[in-house]
């Protein structure tokens, strides 16, 4: 469904991200691990029409979308929940989830699309009319997503939901992720947080100062020292 | 000095009030674009005093009404609006620089005008300017009581859509963060656009409004500027029922310290009001 | 031997002051008084705001001021015309640093919201004098007053102190230009937050060019109120005069000494030069268009262009090798000998709207170790960093650096003490040379130095992180690894006692990040302490010493990396551990 070909991207005066290669299937749910720096937030917001693609193809269902302008990215069925939540946090948790509806072919759901969402989010129901600023973290994350499911995506990017939420915030979220994912989205995950994203994923690619170094099923990947080098900066005892 | 009559106290009052809500429309255009689009339009003042003066011109000249000369104004001003944006985004001007080339339009704005209509005073006599209503002791000249009236229903009528419908919500997204705006579908470059050409249209209504009440000179331009600065700040920007009530408050609070003291003070209670707000709460926008 | 400009000014001077003496139409000495006195208004006004960036809408009211001072001392109390002067020069002076002591203290207000208020100070000021007895209405009459006979005519008079003036505004401007007040301001104008925790005293320059700024306003109000011989609020306490001088130094060229006398020349000679009837109209319209056309396409100004291209044709004046070795190799020794710690956190909490980004840190930094300072995102790091070198001020607790508690203190105090750091994303000085970026720490930093002992210390910094070659380079010409290494020129010539390195590696290719770990060793191998923020953990276990873990604002672990690194509350930190209820299959 979604394809990165070899994508290069820039950050400023620098390349991000060099010769990246990414396949989503339909209803898949893949994450992307890796440390700081290597260019995850910058992949996720490549593919959600924020960042231009240097060089490489971004396509969906065979449609290059490189010269697409950034505001019809969603009609792709594309959604984002950004890094920090990014909010509208002037505007209420009702207008938040609104704006999710926006593109047209969205709008027609939108009543549809808001009940899911309570469904999904009980609390939301309630807070409806305060400002999103004013919603503690978790309670933000969770709009945040609730946002992205109103433009009812097929392809939902996650950047780094679980950070600054508490342990026990992220692991309900983690469970609302795997459960958007069986009702058929597929999902993105890009997370800090690598023992949770590699129990929820399918399969995942590892990104390293902008490169795929490794793909694989999860189990596969904890085994390899990759991971624990990236992050730890040492083999495993053996 | 002297106490005034309860009378006196309230014709001042109630022209200080008209005085204010001309201070709230223009500002309301102002706040539109300084606080949505980062844009600090100078130009707006200008703007304003061309529109009274082709109401002006076409009302007095040309025989239309002066309401009428609206239409024509207008879509006239809207275009501006849109291609002043083009422009700075065009050339990616930051907001303070935005604030020196509207400055470089002002000034040849008022020499165009100048050029046309001389720097005599014009004063447009319309049959609107004889109307008058009587409340008690009270004169209420129909002109002012219009521009109260368009006043309030544009900056209602803003506020109204910029919070129910979908087109001002996404006004408003599109100005907090205009690229995550943009992953939701919502077009922020053509609304831009959309909203500096209001912002434009705002002000040629706002001069309207101005002819009917006001002598025209071309140097009276620069008089209004720091005084709807004043409003627009304490009102807060992009909010546009806030310059509203603030040029009220404004216009009432001069009016009544010109009636009960000299006239020339007049100025100091903006401006001081202005240093307040901005030393008390300077976040900005 | 370059010729000074100064001295062209002079000679200059000397061959305009000779103009009266040919008989010349009235026209043409008054035509040259006002391009003097304008060159003496827009040359002041960007003392403070072209060279700091504080655009200031108010230079009418110190102006006015001044011939308001002018006005009042000659034409009420008989005080002798040129008396007046320095007393409007006083006063004005005390106006703007009134001002601005109270306006300068409060950061939000800058940009857009500074030109804001001193407009609206314009109109105060104005309103109180027309409403006061100082002018009362009718405006003050000055024609009674003696001319002082310093030449045969008054006209000729008024022109020869206006030209007097006009030298000596530029001789302070290029003076300034040149001197360690000049270079503060410049880096204010492009980071201000930054520049304060290098060293520069940014409170105090901004005062001290506020000042300046307005006494010479002043002084050139008091001649123009004997030139016109009648003083009204209106002409003086208006939007004109600052317009005109913002218009004619954006011109000109707003980061160069001598580009709003240019400004201000073309200016003046164009609305003259339209001066009749209908053209007087189309010469304002041209004057607007000017301005337009000048910001969008000429942003740097007429001057601005020359400025650039002299940077980069200047040749480096002294040779490479004879700046090293002339170089002591070590770092000052910290000022307390013997083992207590370098620097000592204690209790220190920040909390930002609700997140607690510090909770109650306690650490010890030992000299001449390298500490690392790691945990995932969002742990305080930065924050540490940031509250250390004084950036932000911390909510609770000490922090002790030579025995010297200096939490609270305004960063550029901290930096005299000898802290310094980098920026995780470079912020360099936009508008400064390479070169200048890092002689600016040398100049401001516990170093101290004069400017060309600075630049000395700037060149042998640069060749030491490789960046010799770019010395006249502007920031941005520079990739990141080279802007990454600028930030560490940059916090090096201040000669720290205490380095902290913000990221200093991320985005960096693993060869560029062997090369930065063999220079950060060197640096320390030199006397200095460094606290190592970082991500990348190769890096961290080879260079560190001892590392400490924040996770959440708090400090979990602490010790020696390779035993650390193995603690299994240090694991769960970096991998997350799925907490007890793993997400349902």
């Amino acid at each position: 469904m979604l394809e990165l070909d070899r994508i290069q991207v820039a950050y400023g005066a620098a390349t991000a991200l060099w010769d990246v290669s990414i396949r989503i299937a339909a209803g898949e749910l893949v994450c992307v691990v890796g440390p700081n720096g290597a260019g995850k937030t910058t992949l996720i917001n490549a593919i959600a029409g924020l960042n231009r693609i240097a060089s490489g193809t971004l396509s969906m269902d065979g449609r290059n979308l490189n010269r697409l302008p950034r505001h019809r990215f969603c009609d792709q069925g594309i959604a984002i929940v950004p890094e920090g939540r990014r909010l509208f946090s002037g505007m209420s948790v009702l207008e938040n989830l609104e704006l999710g509806s926006y593109r047209r072919a969205a709008r027609v759901y939108r009543r549809q699309s808001l009940e899911r969402v309570y469904s999904i989010f009980p609390v939301l129901r309630e807070r409806l009319d305060a400002p999103a600023g004013t919603l503690s973290g978790g309670q933000q994350q969770m709009l945040a997503i609730g946002r992205a499911l109103m433009a009812q995506p097929r392809l939902l990017l996650l950047d780094e939901p679980s950070l600054g939420l508490a342990p026990s915030v992220v692991l309900e979220m983690f469970n609302v992720v795997r459960e958007i994912n069986r009702g058929g989205v597929a999902v993105l995950l890009v997370e800090q947080n690598v023992a949770m994203a590699l129990e929820v994923a399918a399969r995942a690619y590892v990104l390293e100062e902008g490169r795929i170094v490794a793909e694989g099923i999860p189990k596969q990947l904890l085994a390899q020292p990759h991971i624990r080098r990236a992050y730890l900066g040492e083999a495993p005892d053996s | 000095m002297s106490w005034p009559s309860l009378t006196l106290l309230g014709q001042s009052l109630l022209s200080g009030i008209f005085i204010g809500a001309l201070y709230g429309l223009l500002g309301l255009g102002l706040s539109l674009s300084w606080g949505m689009l980062r844009q600090i339009n100078l130009a707006h003042f200008a703007l304003a005093f061309l529109g009274a003066y082709l109401t002006y011109q076409l009302a007095s000249v040309g025989g239309m009404d002066p309401l009428a000369a609206l239409l024509v104004i207008v879509p006239c001003f809207f275009a501006f609006g849109a291609a002043l944006h083009w422009l700075f985004a065009r050339f990616s001007i930051s907001p303070f620089n935005s604030l020196l080339v509207t400055f470089g339009v002002t000034v040849i704005m008022e020499s165009l005008i100048q050029w046309i209509w001389t720097a005599d005073y014009r004063r447009l006599e319309s049959h609107y300017g004889e109307i008058k209503f009587r409340i008690g002791t009270l004169f209420v000249p129909f002109p002012e009581l219009l521009t109260l009236l368009v006043a309030i229903a544009l900056a209602l009528g803003t506020w109204a859509a910029l919070h129910y419908t979908d087109l001002g919500k996404a006004l408003r997204a599109a100005a907090e963060d205009a690229p995550i705006a943009a992953a939701f579908g919502v077009n922020d470059r053509a609304l831009a656009l959309l909203l500096s050409g209001l912002s434009a249209a705002f002000a040629g209504v706002a001069g309207a409004c101005l002819a009917l009440s006001y002598t025209l000179a071309p140097s009276q331009i620069y008089a209004w500027i720091g005084v709807v600065f004043a409003a627009v700040m304490i009102g807060g920007l992009g909010n546009p029922i806030g310059p509203l009530i603030a040029g009220i408050v404004i216009g009432s609070s001069e009016a009544l310290t010109m009636a009960v003291t000299a006239p020339a003070w007049a100025p100091l209670v903006s401006f001081s009001l202005l240093i307040i707000v901005l030393l008390a709460r300077p976040q900005k926008i | 031997m370059r010729i000074p400009a100064p001295a062209w000014i002079a000679v200059a001077g000397l061959a305009l002051a000779t103009v009266p003496y040919f008989k010349l139409p009235a026209f043409y000495e008054s035509f040259l008084y006002l391009i003097f006195h304008w060159i003496v208004l827009a040359t002041s006004w960007n003392i403070l705001s072209g060279y700091s960036g504080y655009f200031s809408f108010g230079h009418g009211a110190f102006f006015g001021v001044g011939m308001y001072t002018t006005a009042t001392l000659a034409g009420k109390f008989d005080v002798p015309f040129l008396w007046t002067l320095p007393a409007a020069a006083l006063l004005a002076a005390v106006t703007g640093v009134g001002l601005g002591w109270v306006v300068f203290r409060v950061p939000r207000l800058r940009g857009e919201l500074f030109a804001l208020i001193t407009l609206a100070v314009t109109f105060v000021i104005g309103t109180i004098i027309l409403n006061t007895p100082i002018d009362g209405g009718p405006g003050i009459y000055l024609s009674a007053v003696p001319i002082p006979a310093i030449m045969p005519t008054a006209s000729a008079t008024f022109y020869v102190l206006a030209l007097v003036m006009a030298i000596g505004t530029l001789w302070i401007a290029y003076a300034i230009y040149h001197s360690k007040l000049g270079t503060g301001l410049f880096a204010i104008h492009d980071d201000e937050d930054v520049a304060e925790v290098l060293g520069v005293p940014t409170f105090r320059y901004k005062l001290a060019a506020f000042a300046i700024s307005c006494a010479l306003a002043g002084i050139a109000g008091g001649i123009q109120a004997m030139f016109v011989s009648y003083v009204t609020m209106g002409d003086t306490f208006s939007i004109v005069v600052p317009l005109n001088v913002i218009l004619m130094s954006v011109l000109g060229g707003t980061r160069h000494w001598l580009g709003p006398a240019v400004g201000a020349t073309v200016i003046t000679a164009l609305l003259y030069a339209f001066t009749a009837g209908d053209f007087a109209v189309a010469g304002r319209a041209a004057v607007g268009l000017i301005l337009i056309v000048a910001i969008l396409f000429l942003p740097e100004g007429l001057l601005g262009r020359f400025v650039r291209r002299r940077r980069r044709r200047e040749p480096s004046p002294q040779p490479i090798g004879a700046g090293i070795a002339a170089m002591p190799a070590t770092f000052a020794a910290p000022a307390q000998a013997g083992m207590n710690p370098l620097l000592e956190v204690r209790g220190v909490s920040k909390a930002f709207k609700g997140l607690q980004a510090l909770d109650a840190v306690d650490l010890d930094v030992r000299r001449g170790e390298i500490l690392g300072l790691i945990g995932p995102n969002g742990s305080g790091k930065s924050t540490l960093i940031n509250v250390v070198s004084g950036h932000y001020r911390s909510d609770q607790g000490r922090i002790v650096f030579q025995g010297r508690d200096v939490a609270g203190e305004e960063a550029h105090r901290i930096a005299h003490a000898g802290i310094a750091r980098t920026y995780q994303i470079p912020r360099p000085f936009a508008h400064l040379s390479v070169l200048q970026n890092v002689a600016l720490t040398a100049m401001f930093g516990r170093a101290a130095l004069d400017s060309a002992a600075a630049e000395r210390e700037a060149r042998y910094w640069l060749e030491f992180t490789g960046l010799a070659a770019k010395a006249d380079a502007l920031p941005e010409d520079l990739n990141l690894h080279q802007r990454k290494f600028l930030e560490l020129a940059r916090v090096l010539a201040s000669r720290p006692t205490l380095l902290l390195l913000d990221e200093v590696l991320s985005g960096l290719t693993p060869s560029e990040i062997d090369n930065a770990i063999g220079t950060i060793r060197a640096i320390r191998d030199r006397g200095a302490t460094i606290v190592f923020v970082e991500h990348v953990m190769r890096a961290v276990m080879e260079l560190t010493d001892r590392i400490v873990v924040l996770n959440y604002g708090r400090v979990i672990a602490e010790g020696k990396p390779e035993d650390v690194m193995r603690r299994p509350e240090v694991v769960t930190a970096y991998l997350g551990k799925p907490p007890v209820g793993k997400p349902h299959a």
